[in-house]
């Protein structure tokens, strides 16, 4: 009992718990003592217990800061507290100190509450690491794995390290870092993060990253240089939020030698802390950026968020950013009165012989058909197409050259299939058989599902114009442009086209997003007035360039990170507001008289807390987001 | 002199006024060996340079918990 007593008190947290709780009950039985028994002689004593055992604590920290010669709220808050008790006013000081005491308290809780997005992140990653040592599984610290050692990881456990699997398979829930809920399958040559969860099966890993040099330890200290990195709004605050403490104290000085009211100067004393100024701020950016956190989105900075909120045009990259970025059999045409699986078959075994992207799809399109068989004798012209021999036939797969070089002229029929599909933005291959062209086959690459909702969502949000710049040609930008709901579509550029594209927009005064994967992009990256980068959990580059980075493809993704932006932006606002208004408010509430020392403090302590618990409505930005996720779970279940 | 500074680093849940943050950094440059202190407010975090030999870990978190709050060291 006594040496728990002793944790507690050498706890400052919950020492001052305690002390706040026995205040409150000295002041309570003071209150009951007189009003409810009309006992007017308990008052002054247990008041000042009350005040004593608030102000004690106060008293000590406010001494350890003066030693340091360090002017403190605390120092203030004493003074005005033994003041009161001078004058007789024990209400008042038992009040001031009770209230200091229980407004910090609260605002420590809130204000942990909105770390607490971040706090999620650094308790994903466990402090212990089973490793194979002597083919003996040895449980160490989790950062004391040795780069290429291998590390255990069972079903239900979180990931030490960083690392690639060498043995077993499982599917790993990677919301720690990406904040998609769907667990990914992991299986010998996946890359891992430390941080997610293996929800079943088993692994091996090798270690690539341990402790501070993990995915995860550099996603959390990127989000917390963001949150560190003061707006220069802050900064402004912050350099009045220093000379207001010196200031309000001289104005209490030079009032009681005007007034001679020391009331007055003890109520200035008290309210002297620019306490929801000061946080006002940094309060927002915190909770914006630890909510885009969770949600895999990576916001470098109040600044960005700044930024992000005010854009109006939106630039993106077709391959890999709208689309898959991986080709699709979109379309088989079948001629010369054959069957489209004959034409898929002979395609793919065609195909067999080459590593060429357009030929995995046809492959894989003709293996879940069925039997595919191999080929007797393959031939790859480069750069044209393939020839095959099967069942004693010859097969050409590929494009117009393949066929101009082997002298093959198109029909009509051909060549208007051929057209059409070009039309549709599709990749031609074509399929000869002994000499005869007998099909066509189209190959695109898909635009992503989310494409179309992340446009509407963007024009939902006012951002006007989304533009598409590719490298690709025309007829295939056009095409997925319609399908996603592009407003304007720049093909066939290079790099500099893309870069002075960006500089267009910006000189006709449209604030730009760029989204990009990295490399290809930089130069238009670096020109906009915002860069995206995405699918970046895999890139450390990416992580370290883009003014925000997204860890998954979701598109979605783009128009959430805007929308947690403006959010941010306007809760930064209502909370100046809320400050400035207070302060003011107080000021002169207390020097025309209607404002006294406990009044003056439940008002501080109460912007304080309205100030947190505003930016702490952040957390849950959008509002609308967990609906929309269950109407879409409602849909795809009645689809199933 | 042979200085072998290191950094640790600390963090506290309790930081609910940026007043305190010129009050933590103070007491902790006040130890012996403490070469530099830096607290942010906004994620809760102290970055201490430090002599172990003359401060150590455990001498920080004391100095903090006088000023009036709990930090513990942290990894990362």
């Amino acid at each position: 009992m006594f040496s728990r007593s002793i944790a507690i008190y050498a706890n400052p947290a919950s020492r001052r718990k305690w002390l706040t709780v026995a205040s409150g009950m000295f002041i309570t039985a003071a209150l009951v003592a007189f009003y409810g028994f009309g006992q007017a002689a308990p008052w002054a004593p247990l008041m000042t217990i009350a005040a004593i055992l608030a102000g004690y604590d106060i008293a000590l920290r406010a001494w350890a800061s003066l030693r340091l010669r360090h002017l403190s709220i605390e120092l203030l808050v004493i003074v005005a507290a033994i003041g009161a008790l001078f004058i007789d006013n024990h209400w008042e000081s038992a009040a001031v100190t009770f209230l200091f005491m229980l407004g910090a308290w609260l605002e420590a809780r809130t204000m942990s509450r909105t770390r607490g997005a971040l706090k999620a992140l650094l308790d994903a990653t466990p402090v212990t690491a089973t490793v194979l040592r002597d083919g003996q599984p040895v449980e160490i610290a989790a950062h004391e794995v040795v780069l290429g050692e291998t590390v255990l990881v069972r079903a239900g456990q979180r990931l030490p390290v960083d690392g690639a699997v060498i043995e077993g398979t499982a599917a790993v829930n990677e919301a720690a870092i990406t904040g998609e809920p769907i667990p990914a399958e992991k299986a010998p040559g996946s890359r891992v993060f430390a941080g997610t969860l293996a929800e079943n099966g088993l692994l091996y890993l090798r270690a690539i990253g341990v402790g501070a040099d993990t995915t995860l330890a550099r996603i959390i200290s990127r989000v917390e240089e963001a949150q560190e990195a003061k707006a220069p709004a802050q900064r402004m605050i912050e350099s009045f939020g220093r000379w207001y403490t010196p200031g309000v104290f001289v104005m209490a000085v030079v009032s009681y030698l005007v007034t001679r009211d020391i009331e007055l100067a003890l109520t200035l004393l008290v309210v002297s802390c620019p306490g929801a100024l000061v946080i006002s701020t940094p309060v927002s950016v915190v909770a914006g950026i630890g909510r885009a956190a969770r949600a895999g989105i990576l916001i470098k900075g109040g600044e960005h968020l700044e930024n992000a909120g005010r854009i109006t045009a939106l630039a993106l990259d077709k391959t890999g950013t709208l689309t898959e970025g991986q080709p699709r059999l979109a379309e088989i045409v079948a001629l010369a009165g054959r069957s489209r699986q004959d034409v898929l078959l002979w395609a793919a075994i065609a195909e067999t012989g080459s590593n060429h992207p357009l030929g995995r799809p046809i492959i894989e399109a003709a293996r879940a058909e069925g039997h595919l068989p191999t080929a007797e004798a393959l031939e790859e012209i480069a750069g044209m197409g393939l020839i095959a021999r099967h069942g004693g036939a010859q097969i050409a797969v590929g494009s117009h050259r393949l066929f101009d070089h082997l002298g093959i002229a198109f029909s009509a029929e051909v060549k208007d299939g051929i057209a059409r599909l070009h039309e549709l933005g599709h990749t031609v291959v074509i399929v000869a058989h002994n000499g005869e062209v007998v099909g066509l086959l189209g190959l695109a690459d898909m635009p992503r599902a989310s494409a179309r909702p992340m446009i509407d969502r963007l024009h939902a949000l006012g951002v006007n114009r989304v533009v598409m710049l590719t490298g690709d040609q025309r007829p295939a930008a056009e095409a997925i442009a319609a399908t996603v709901g592009v407003d304007e579509v720049h093909a066939a550029m290079m790099p500099d086209h893309k870069l002075d594209q960006i500089r267009v927009m910006r000189a006709e005064g449209f604030r730009v997003a760029m989204v990009g994967d990295g490399i290809n992009d930089a130069p238009a990256l670096a020109a906009a007035d915002i860069s995206i980068a995405m699918g970046a959990s895999g890139s450390d580059i990416a992580i370290e360039t883009a003014d925000i980075a997204l860890m998954t493809d979701d598109l979605g993704k783009i128009a959430e990170a805007m929308e947690i932006s403006r959010a941010t932006l306007t809760n930064m606002r209502q909370n100046l507001v809320i400050a400035v208004l207070t302060v003011l408010g107080l000021l002169a509430g207390v020097y025309t008289g209607s404002i006294h020392m406990a009044g003056g403090m439940l008002v501080h302590q109460l912007s304080v807390l309205i100030v947190i618990l505003n930016g702490m409505r952040l957390l849950r930005v959008p509002a609308a987001d967990k609906a929309r996720a269950a109407i879409a779970q409602t849909t795809e279940r009645v689809a199933a | 002199m042979t200085t072998k500074n290191i950094r640790t680093l600390l963090r506290s849940d309790e930081l609910s006024c940026p007043s305190c943050v010129p009050k933590i950094e103070k007491a902790l440059l006040a130890l012996p060996g403490v070469t530099k202190a830096e607290v942010k407010f906004s994620s809760g975090r102290i970055e201490v340079e430090h002599d172990p030999a003359l401060s150590d870990a455990a001498a920080l978190v004391n100095s903090i918990a006088k000023t009036g709050y709990a930090a513990k060291p942290s990894a990362f």
